[in-house]
């Protein structure tokens, strides 16, 4: 009779151990742009360097090693991503660019670490060389000269003389190994089972062209311009705010 | 005798005899009504293995249309072939033309009932084109847009319902389709396998790899000083030289790309004022009115007229818009801005173009009229 009990006991332990389901949490980030603090829409006036105005018509950049930190290891979300926040409507430009990622452990984490550009593996490689489900695939964020992925794109137009007329287009790109940054956020993330934690990361693109002449030099493709890029580049860390 | 003078009975028989003549005609080629058994014809597809020109992307078929010769051969028929419209004038090869670097050189490319509004975009590697077709974007895939031609009023004025009946009647077409995709009945010829088939035979329609470019990328020759000069503007390499801005839509190694850029061509004050909608007119988002498809420069010589309305006819009206910065709108491409490049540089900037020239796809057999 014990012996039957005991069986019972362990069966009913299996069945409802089997009957737990371990979906873990969910991760949802949104990247989202800002001018000066304010929301940033494409083709928005927003003041530059008095009297100039700017007009913003794309802006996107390449995520590549997402990962949420541990104090014993890293755990890969995502290896490469073409955050677009080219958005037009009030709504979309608000919401941002969301990448989600379910099925996480639950657990609290340390922080949060992504790179903007591509690390110096994947940029060795050209569009050619990545399926065309990449966003690596893209010949548009390849600059032959650079010989290397374009990791951030800021494009507009710009009023010079503060009268309305936008008629001079400018157009920012980074790129090439040494200037790939990778952002850390060291702060406590929670993910619990079956709930979703959402992070805003918010990159002020006042705080991005800060110290670029626009009107000077509007574009920065040739190998003369690697001072402009650099100072873009460093801008990031300015720029980027992160909010739970 | 005078023929009008006949009795009725003699125009009676014939008419009937006219009548028996037509449906003998009908009947030539199949039973019409009935379905025709296919099994006796034997199905053995042999994957067609493309030739990759050094540098060029893998191409990726989709996993529902794999390519074989017999698929390819049926496809090359198809695409060939005016039982495709209303009157039995207009082909797929009407518009795009071996010779023309599969394009027809004309402004507004005419179909079975005037011409259309756009001009015809060359087919050269459109294998390796994942991302939208047609200059405005508006079919998601090869297989979607060589849906679309048959039933334009405009292209070919036909539906695929007559379309799908004059090729399950026509003995050749049963057994094309049989061995391309083992089909059993010639009632199972449908839309579905007819653009799978002509977007096969169009994914082998592959050039590079013979042009002066491709041979000086691979390092077998040097190009001269005003193809070098030409380069170093396209891509802006020289810190000296001006950047002509080519190399941001019309990337290496296609020389194009699968992105949309308002290329200044209409001039509009604010995001609405577009004639010409583009893109745009399919998003519904005002920011792509007026954004067009960035075309392939290979083989740039054979295809004029350029733009989407052939408006440009020569190659130095087309770099003597960019060079000036194009009209106003406030989606303008970044890039187009007044250039001040001299004739000399603009001159040099054309001879890198022209290097991208590959002749040997106008007279390729394997591209040619199978009938």
């Amino acid at each position: 009779m014990k012996i039957q009990a005991l069986c019972l006991s362990v069966l009913l332990l299996i069945g409802l151990n089997s009957c737990k389901k371990d979906t873990g949490g969910t991760l949802t980030l949104h990247f989202k742009a800002f001018y000066d603090g304010q929301s940033l829409r494409m083709f928005d006036t927003k003041p530059f360097t008095n009297p100039e105005q700017v007009q913003f018509t794309h802006l996107s950049f390449m995520v590549s090693d997402l990962q949420l930190l541990d104090q014993s290891a890293k755990v890969n979300l995502k290896d490469v991503e073409l955050v677009d926040l080219s958005f037009d409507d009030a709504n979309s430009a608000d919401g941002g660019y969301t990448i989600t990622i379910d099925n996480l452990p639950a657990k609290s984490y340390s922080g949060l670490s992504f790179g903007i550009g591509v690390p110096a593996d994947m940029n060795s490689k050209k569009p050619a060389d990545y399926p065309s489900s990449s966003p690596l695939s893209n010949s548009s964020y390849y600059w032959v000269a650079w010989d290397s992925f374009i990791f951030m794109k800021t494009e507009g137009r710009i009023d010079t003389i503060g009268n309305g007329s936008f008629d001079t287009g400018f157009a920012f790109h980074t790129g090439t190994d040494n200037l790939y940054r990778i952002v850390m956020a060291n702060i406590p993330i929670l993910i619990e089972d079956g709930k979703n934690k959402n992070i805003d990361i918010d990159l002020d693109y006042k705080k991005v062209l800060d110290g670029i002449d626009i009107k000077s030099n509007p574009q920065n493709h040739n190998p003369k311009d690697s001072l402009q890029i650099k100072v873009l580049v460093q801008n990031l860390s300015n720029a980027l705010t992160l909010v739970q | 005798m005078n023929f009008l003078n006949k009795a009725p009975g003699f125009y009676f028989i014939v008419m009937m005899c006219c009548i028996g003549l037509y449906r003998c005609h009908d009947t030539i080629d199949s039973p019409g009504v009935a379905d025709v058994d296919l099994t006796h014809i034997p199905y053995q597809p042999i994957p067609y293995l493309p030739d990759i020109p050094t540098g060029f992307p893998a191409l990726e078929q989709p996993v529902d249309n794999p390519m074989t010769i017999d698929g390819i051969r049926l496809g090359r028929k198809l695409f060939y072939d005016p039982i495709l419209s209303i009157d039995s004038t207009i082909s797929c090869s009407s518009c795009h033309q071996q010779p023309k670097s599969f394009t027809d050189q004309l402004d507004f490319s005419p179909g079975v009932s005037g011409n259309t509004h756009r001009s015809s975009i060359s087919l050269l590697n459109v294998a390796f084109q994942y991302h939208g077709f047609f200059w405005d974007g508006r079919a998601a895939t090869l297989e979607l847009q060589a849906l679309q031609p048959i039933e334009n009023v405009i292209e070919m004025g036909e539906s695929w319902e007559n379309v799908e009946t004059k090729l399950r009647r026509n003995s050749g077409y049963q057994s094309d389709f049989r061995k391309a995709f083992g089909i059993e009945s010639a009632s199972m010829i449908n839309r579905d396998l007819a653009t799978k088939a002509i977007s096969q035979f169009e994914r082998t329609i592959i050039s590079g790899g013979n042009t002066r470019y491709d041979r000086f990328v691979r390092g077998e020759i040097f190009l001269n000083d005003n193809e070098t000069n030409g380069y170093l503007m396209f891509f802006n390499v020289d810190p000296v030289l001006p950047d002509a801005q080519c190399g941001h839509c019309h990337t290496a190694p296609l020389f194009g790309t699968t992105d949309y850029f308002n290329n200044g061509l209409q001039e509009s004050a604010d995001l609405e004022g577009f004639a010409d909608k583009g893109l745009g007119a399919i998003t519904g988002k005002a920011s792509d009115n007026g954004k067009f498809k960035t075309p392939t420069l290979r083989n740039l010589v054979f295809t004029a007229p350029y733009m989407h309305d052939g408006r440009f006819t020569t190659i130095q009206q087309v770099v003597e818009h960019y060079t000036s910065g194009g009209k106003f709108s406030p989606n303008k491409s970044a890039f187009l801005n007044n250039l001040h490049l001299t004739e000399s540089q603009k001159s040099d900037l054309i001879s890198f173009i022209l290097t991208l020239t590959d002749s040997s796809v106008l007279t390729n057999p394997a591209y040619k009229n199978p009938f």
